[in-house]
């Protein structure tokens, strides 16, 4: 049965989404109204493209309405479970349409030492992030440990990938995240960020 | 417990938690997490920077179709749900003798259930009711809300990697699947919605393979007798 849309309003995301797994259409369109815009600003800054970026998030909000009872509220927040759908979708399409691109394989070698690192970096990079800055904690971090995460979470690159774009060690790039998201939740620990 | 070789796993936690691990690497860190308590913690302190990495994206504003073709979809999904003809009820799988014994095990332990459980607490909030129970070690809640119900279950057991959880429903004397198939994660924690609590008598999981079954397979980690 349908809860009203006024009702479903008054409840919480972790409320919704017991109704989102009975196919309660009234509340999946309150979740999509909270969440939408960050989900598709996401698909955005991933994808950089609105069109796509709009293919990515109704696919993504689509996936949760067919399997909403996948949520597990011991792993977090609904708004944060929601935007890991919408991030992985987002990548899932940058590979796809990258299918035609050399993919970057130890095979590949020889046709990255034709570049210096740099110009890999820099086109690797344009291609895959349009936004122009991250914010917030972040953007407080040294640009060599932003650009690791940067990479990863937003360009859906794997250690060793980010490792011959930038030309480091893989055990550099690693120590570089894990720098950069211990900085970040030491700010959230001090209520910083 | 620390796994003795924690340093070395620890170091992958970011690049895990940034989806940077191959696919093998993050299945070997998922392996190590199980027996890795120092491992567990660290991911723990550290996933909240995670998930602030997509709030730090500068807002772009949806366009209203978007809004408007998903809903679109939702809705038609529902209409095809309602026009979809319910499945057929009835006892002819009980003429095989493996899901027949499976049956009979479920029936009898929802008994024993309903007696371990009638101690338990219980309660109605705001139109829904909540039934608490320690059923067959485990601790079973029933929460219901109108037609639909909600079972969580705790102190679930890690499931073999070819094993799921799968619910089913008694009414009328006849047991049916509960189209929803669901696993326990790292705590233990397992839940699953039951769309329709019409007339159920008794809630049972039992360990299916992937996909599920048609019939139970074997005798219930849980049955619960559901009060009327």
């Amino acid at each position: 049965m349908a809860v009203r849309r006024e009702k479903a309003e008054r409840l919480a995301d972790e409320e919704l989404m017991p109704l989102v797994g009975r196919k309660d259409p009234e509340a999946f369109e309150v979740l999509y109204d909270r969440h939408g815009g960050a989900a598709y600003s996401l698909a955005y800054r991933i994808v950089g493209d609105r069109a796509a970026a709009e293919e990515v998030t109704q696919e993504a909000f689509i996936s949760v309405w067919r399997s909403g009872a996948r949520f597990d509220a011991a792993r977090g927040s609904v708004r944060s479970w929601l935007l890991s759908v919408v991030r992985n979708r987002a990548i899932d399409f940058l590979r796809s349409r990258a299918g035609k691109a050399p993919k970057l394989t130890f095979d590949d070698d020889a046709a990255l030492e034709a570049r210096p690192a740099e110009e890999r970096t820099e086109d690797e990079a344009l291609r895959r992030e349009t936004a122009a800055e991250l914010r917030g904690a972040l953007g407080k971090l040294p640009g060599e440990q932003s650009k690791v995460i940067e990479l990863a979470y937003f360009g859906g690159f794997s250690h060793s990938e980010i490792s011959r774009i930038l030309g480091l060690p893989m055990g550099t790039v690693k120590g570089r995240m894990r720098l950069g998201l211990e900085k970040i939740r030491g700010e959230l620990a001090e209520g910083l960020a | 417990m620390n796994a003795p070789d924690h340093n070395r796993w620890s170091e992958d936690l970011a690049a895990y938690l940034l989806g940077a691990l191959e696919r093998d690497e993050a299945a070997e860190l998922e392996r190590h997490l199980e027996g890795c308590e120092r491992c567990q913690e660290e991911m723990r302190w550290l996933e909240p920077a995670v998930q602030l990495l997509p709030e730090s994206v500068e807002r772009a504003e949806p366009p209203s179709r978007l809004r408007q073709t998903l809903m679109a979809e939702v809705r038609e999904d529902v209409r095809e749900a309602k026009e979809r003809p319910a499945p057929a009820r009835g006892w002819r799988w009980l003429l095989k003798p493996a899901a027949g014994i499976a049956v009979v095990a479920l029936l009898v332990a929802g008994v024993v259930g309903y007696e371990v459980g009638k101690d338990g607490s219980g309660g109605e909030n705001g139109g829904a009711s909540t039934v608490v129970r320690q059923v067959d070690g485990l601790t079973v809640k029933m929460v219901q809300e109108g037609s639909a119900g909600t079972l969580q279950i705790e102190g679930l057991k890690p499931l073999p990697s070819d094993k799921v959880l799968e619910a089913w429903v008694e009414r009328e004397g006849e047991v049916e699947a509960v189209p929803a198939l669901f696993v326990p994660d790292r705590h233990g924690h397992a839940e699953a919605t039951i769309a329709d609590m019409t007339g159920v008598e008794t809630v049972m999981v039992t360990e299916e393979p992937p996909g599920g079954s048609e019939a139970p397979t074997g005798e219930p980690i849980m049955s619960m007798k559901v009060p009327a």
